[in-house]
């Protein structure tokens, strides 16, 4: 019952994912953050299985900081996004697969605000907006009413204030908020929910 | 078929690895890297290889390499084996990372290219390593400037300032000489202690100098022009101390 | 397969290769990865090791299997201006029956670092040792005490290695170190792993969050947080019927963990129900 959301501006790309963590029927933990930095202008929102995760982010994150030593120089967000997939396909086709959802949030090339959708099976979509789970159900009617091609991080960010107060408002888990983070020529950062 | 002759480490009689000092030789013959540590930074400085007429100087590799975002390891010695060292620290660094949430520190990080190099002294059908390494960097949330040196025998020490390489006997005693112990040096005064140490044995100047700065936050190559203007400084002191000497002479 | 790969199955190797190949494995161990850091365990020849253990274990399925696995617990430790404070109760349960009243379930890892034990206590009392041995080998090698992070991290990627076998824990890593100051990692055999300030596990989690939450202050006094911590886990051993037993209560700081007690809850829910005036659904 996790929330990712994300939205691609003209001018830059929104990441938001809940920060509720929950095991059981108790919530461990309210400063949840489900992202990782892969490096300066990309990040990576996973939602799924307890442990796989985190384990799988990490790893990751791992591969691409090693590329980034090895060749000096950074990998561009459709590489890393087909990067991966290809690692979840593989894993996939394991005993023990991957149960992890991501969403890719960067800057092609420093320059292309870029979000890429990818589910556990490996399946790869790069959209304009996209969500995980439950929560599309909620959102993805006002992302289709609301988003123009050429909308602003500014005004991406409202939109991301409204797709919170309806989820907030029907969706019947608390997920103790949104925290959401943008990518834009001047890199990562966390513009709400990060105390 | 017995086996032992698979394995080129073998002791001599004397209790001498052939192999191993042979690769101190081709170390010798690498070119020279020096390591100076100052108060707040940690330079590495390497003699580049002249450039053939043709060759691409730009995307001709360093010889000072980023293993990871806090730790730069210089070698002296075959470029070719170097590259095979360099990925396996770079691996370790971040399987460390992976394993251990914190980033390796440059000792650990020293202590497992050592133990590389030491491995490859002792396995059958292997050789070891023809370089020498300068690993230099700051440990996570900590300002102390480190570089340590590795051989290819698998030793590993920690040094204030050190050369490897070529003529690296005559840079290290300069640096002997004019290190001074007492004084913590300032960023200026280590970039250009590092310079003059590897001038004593490059003569065809800036131009085969590279040179890494490296401090706490971050880590930069410097360009060729600012290279050019220290030495274009350390030339003329030079010229005026040995101008201060001649009249004396003439007296 | 090669001809070679064929004869090299059924050929002899020299006494000197045999020693290589071991002097070899040994030099792996300079490497600390998770393959070589922890013991490898021999798995039932069956398909489903999970299905195997959950048919003889799950006594809420089946109340005739044949072994029961010690389940409910409160332990709770948390986060505040003067330290750590790990409290935890004592009842070890197989089904419906009580089968200790005495468990210790704050493991000692070593001086400065404390684990918390709640679901399977052969796994808890197990894994949480060898965690001492590796963070040993860890401050022999690099001179210098692990981290909180890294030891979590450490036991954690072990739970993730065995994902889906049948290990059974929910822990909490409590350590304080110069660098990260006084920190808590919960850690379970899901794999997951969080930093966080409070935290409560067990059948009786719930009741122990409720009084941790509503007398919680970062800036309690030592008594007061040891008081909270004794108070939260009092809580719980009356509501849940898997805590109970008596109450051990620990105090971690940067000189290492100190241990505050065992009150056993019998006496101590009359004097706490007397000097509160709470409890009042029970009658003197």
């Amino acid at each position: 019952m996790e929330v990712v959301l994300g939205i691609r501006a003209k001018d830059g790309v929104i990441l938001a994912t809940s920060k509720a963590f929950t095991r059981g029927i108790s919530v461990l933990k309210a400063t949840d953050d489900k992202t990782r930095i892969l490096n300066d202008y990309n990040i990576l929102g996973f939602t799924g299985e307890g442990g796989d995760t985190t384990q799988f982010a990490d790893y990751i994150q791992a591969n691409i900081q090693l590329s980034t030593m090895r060749e000096g120089t950074e990998l561009n967000s459709k590489a890393i996004a087909s990067y991966v997939r290809y690692e979840l396909a593989k894993s996939l086709r394991t005993r023990k697969p991957f149960q992890v959802n991501v969403m890719l949030a960067g800057l092609d090339k420093r320059e292309e605000p870029f979000l890429s959708l990818i589910d556990y099976l490996g399946t790869r979509v790069d959209l304009p907006y996209a969500a995980h789970g439950y929560a599309a159900f909620y959102t993805m009617s006002l992302l289709d009413r609301h988003y123009t091609p050429d909308i602003s991080v500014e005004d991406g960010l409202k939109l991301l204030d409204m797709c919170e107060k309806e989820l907030v408002k029907r969706f019947p888990m608390e997920f103790k908020g949104l925290l959401v983070k943008v990518v834009d020529k001047k890199g990562i950062r966390v513009v709400k929910g990060n105390e | 078929m017995s086996g032992y002759d698979s394995a080129l480490s073998i002791f001599s009689p004397d209790g001498h690895v052939f192999q191993v000092e042979y690769a101190l030789e081709a170390v010798k013959r690498g070119t020279c890297a020096v390591g100076v540590k100052g108060k707040e930074i940690v330079v590495l400085a390497c003699e580049r290889r002249t450039t053939l007429k043709l060759q691409d100087p730009r995307i001709t590799p360093s010889k000072i390499n980023r293993i990871d975002k806090h730790v730069q390891l210089a070698f002296a010695g075959l470029n070719a084996d170097a590259r095979i060292l360099i990925d396996k620290a770079r691996i370790e660094a971040q399987s460390y990372k992976l394993t251990l949430e914190d980033p390796v520190t440059v000792e650990y990080l020293t202590r497992y290219v050592a133990g590389v190099q030491q491995r490859y002294t002792q396995s059958g059908g292997t050789r070891p390593f023809g370089i020498s390494t300068l690993i230099a960097g700051f440990d996570p949330n900590d300002k102390t400037p480190r570089l340590y040196q590795t051989e290819p025998s698998g030793i590993y020490s920690a040094w204030k300032a050190n050369a490897i390489g070529r003529s690296s006997k005559t840079v290290r005693e300069f640096l002997e000489k004019n290190y001074e112990k007492e004084k913590d040096l300032s960023d200026e005064e280590t970039i250009k202690l590092s310079i003059k140490g590897l001038l004593e044995v490059v003569q065809t100047g800036a131009k085969n100098i590279e040179i890494s700065i490296i401090k706490p936050e971050e880590t930069r190559s410097m360009t060729n022009e600012e290279i050019e203007k220290i030495v274009k400084e350390i030339e003329d002191e030079k010229a005026a101390e040995a101008e201060k000497k001649k009249p004396k002479k003439k007296d | 397969m090669s001809i070679n790969a064929i004869a090299k199955k059924y050929s002899y190797k020299t006494l000197a290769e045999r020693e290589l190949e071991d002097a070899n494995e040994e030099y792996e161990h300079f490497v600390p990865n998770l393959s070589t850091m922890s013991p490898s365990l021999t798995l039932p020849p069956i398909s489903q090791p999970t299905e195997f253990l959950r048919a003889h274990t799950d006594d809420s399925v089946n109340p005739e299997c044949k072994i029961k696995i010690a389940h409910g617990t409160t332990t709770l430790a948390f986060r505040f201006q003067g330290g750590i404070v790990v409290a935890v109760d004592s009842r070890a349960t197989a089904g419906s029956w009580v089968a200790s009243q005495t468990v210790k379930k704050v493991i000692e890892i070593n001086p400065m670092l404390l684990g918390t034990m709640a679901g399977g206590a052969a796994d808890c009392q197990y894994w949480e040792t060898w965690l001492g041995t590796q963070c040993r080998l860890h401050e022999l090698r690099n001179k210098e005490r692990i981290s909180v992070a890294a030891a979590s991290k450490i036991l954690c990627n072990l739970m993730y290695e065995y994902k889906g076998m049948g290990l059974s824990m929910g822990t909490m890593v409590c350590g304080c170190t110069p660098k990260e100051g006084p920190t808590i990692y919960y850690v379970d055999s899901d794999g997951t792993r969080l930093k966080g300030d409070m935290f409560s596990v067990g059948s009786g989690q719930t009741f122990a969050y409720g009084v941790m939450d509503s007398n919680y202050r970062w800036d309690l006094t030592v008594d007061e947080a040891l008081y909270l911590g004794k108070r939260a886990i009092l809580a719980a051993t009356h509501r849940d019927a898997y805590s109970g037993g008596s109450i051990n209560l620990f105090h971690v700081t940067e000189k290492g963990w100190v241990y505050h007690g065992n009150y056993d809850v019998g006496p101590l829910f009359w004097e706490i129900k007397e000097k509160e005036g709470s409890f009042n659904n029970v009658k003197v």
